[in-house]
């Protein structure tokens, strides 16, 4: 989840999520070399009494300022398309599990081996346990095994929402008719929290992900109890 | 605040003066009385207070049309329709010092002759008369043109009296319309939910709990 004064994304715990941290520092760094360019430029023009009121052209440094940035789209985008392209690749998921965006709350299915359904709503502020967070706590988390590729298929029963854990990497639409597909893949055991991220309603602050991750035994002790 | 000019720039003309050469009517300037005679005295001591209403008012004094244009072109082709004499603005333009323009068009028989004396060779001119064809010519001396205001005076006072002014609003808003801040706000709850983040290890790569030293059970140094 995130902490207080955070500058940067949440630490990654899925290998997608790394390749993005470092593509952001990569994209951020380019973004600021602009800017610092940009803002020099600005105090230069301020500062000066010179004035120049007669030009009629200046091919070399349009062209300059054409292909530069085309040179850095070009470094921009390629990184880019890598991490699109890799998460697509196949990966045989061990596990499906299905999650319906209601308003205002998720639902989950896990249907491989048992018929297991349960909601999962937020727990309001009044009814948090001392150390909770307000606004992303949950009666049903969703426990899913650890360092296994799962299937997440993704949808709607009404309107949109869309299902977002940052610290994975993942946000899925859930679109009402249609079936989106996710991979999960956690190298950490922990809790990971995420929340709606298309507006729903009133409620849609108040929709909230949490992602338990535990080694494999848990999770089938777990779906064991919940069947 | 007095402008320090060189001895040999004409002396400033007063304030009252530039609205005579200035020809409000939008007719072209009419004479430009002879202007070698002003004092030295209030000229340039006006606050800019001062100085900014009689831009303002100047600017009111114009007619739309000619008179805008001239703003912001001095010496533009397109003044000569108007009649409007190029430094018809308080703040001659810096960047176009030498309009095509003379500033004052209407000659009397005095500075015609002048003028005529003008086509001879310039060392036959006294001190007095280059001063009296330069002032026909321009409106201010580049001294005069670019001398330094006290308008962000007026700027930043007005900035800092906005930004006080928001944070009255402000401070009036938390104590009459915000809510009660939630129970996850007090300290208590706070150290409980940093202790729950750490015994979960969230963010241990680079992140929060990364920073917190397990063995000694502290933050690391």
């Amino acid at each position: 989840m995130a902490y207080p004064f955070q500058l940067g994304l949440q630490d990654a715990t899925s290998p997608i999520m790394e390749e993005l941290l470092h593509f952001h520092d990569h994209t951020l760094m380019i973004v600021f070399l602009i800017s610092s360019l940009i803002l020099y430029i600005i105090s230069l023009m301020l500062t000066t009494k010179l004035t120049h009121t007669s030009t009629m052209d200046a091919q070399e440094v349009e062209t300059v300022w054409t292909i530069l940035p085309a040179i850095i789209l070009i470094l921009i985008a390629l990184p880019s398309l890598r991490i699109l392209y890799m998460m697509d690749e196949i990966n045989n998921p061990s596990l499906t599990v299905k999650t319906m965006g209601h308003q205002w709350y998720w639902s989950y299915e896990y249907t491989d081996y048992e018929d297991l359904n349960f909601d999962s709503y937020m727990i309001p502020t009044q009814e948090l346990k001392p150390g909770e967070l307000r606004l992303l706590e949950v009666d049903n988390r969703v426990v899913l095994p650890m360092e296994m590729t799962i299937r997440m298929l993704i949808s709607s029963e009404d309107v949109l929402h869309s299902w977002a854990v940052p610290s994975l990497g993942l946000k899925t639409d859930a679109i009402p008719g249609r079936l989106n597909q996710t991979t999960l893949m956690a190298m950490r055991p922990g809790l990971y929290y995420g929340q709606c991220s298309e507006i729903c309603g009133s409620n849609h602050s108040f929709m909230p992900i949490v992602l338990e991750m535990v080694p494999l035994s848990y999770f089938e002790t777990w779906s064991a109890l919940m069947v | 605040m007095r402008v320090t000019l060189k001895s040999w720039d004409p002396a400033p003309i007063a304030p009252e003066k530039w609205f005579l050469c200035l020809g409000s009517e939008g007719r072209g300037r009419g004479p430009c009385v002879g202007q070698d005679k002003h004092t030295h005295t209030h000229t340039h001591t006006h606050t800019h207070m001062q100085m900014s209403f009689r831009a303002t008012w100047s600017l009111v004094l114009k007619k739309v049309g000619p008179g805008m244009r001239g703003m912001h072109s001095p010496g533009s082709a397109a003044n000569s329709e108007g009649k409007m004499p190029p430094y018809t603005n308080y703040h001659a333009q810096r960047s176009y010092p030498m309009p095509d323009e003379p500033f004052c068009t209407e000659l009397n028989a005095e500075q015609r002759a002048l003028k005529e004396k003008e086509k001879g060779s310039w060392t036959q001119l006294s001190h007095a008369e280059k001063v009296a064809l330069y002032r026909l010519q321009f409106h201010e001396t580049f001294a005069e043109m670019n001398r330094r205001s006290n308008e962000w005076k007026t700027v930043m006072g007005c900035v800092f009296f906005f930004f006080g002014f928001t944070a009255l609003l402000i401070w009036w808003q938390r104590v009459y319309v915000f809510p009660k801040k939630p129970i996850t706000l007090t300290d208590e709850w706070k150290a409980q939910q940093l202790q729950r983040i750490l015994d979960m290890k969230g963010n241990p790569v680079q992140g929060l709990a990364s920073r917190w030293d397990y063995e000694k059970k502290e933050w690391k140094k």
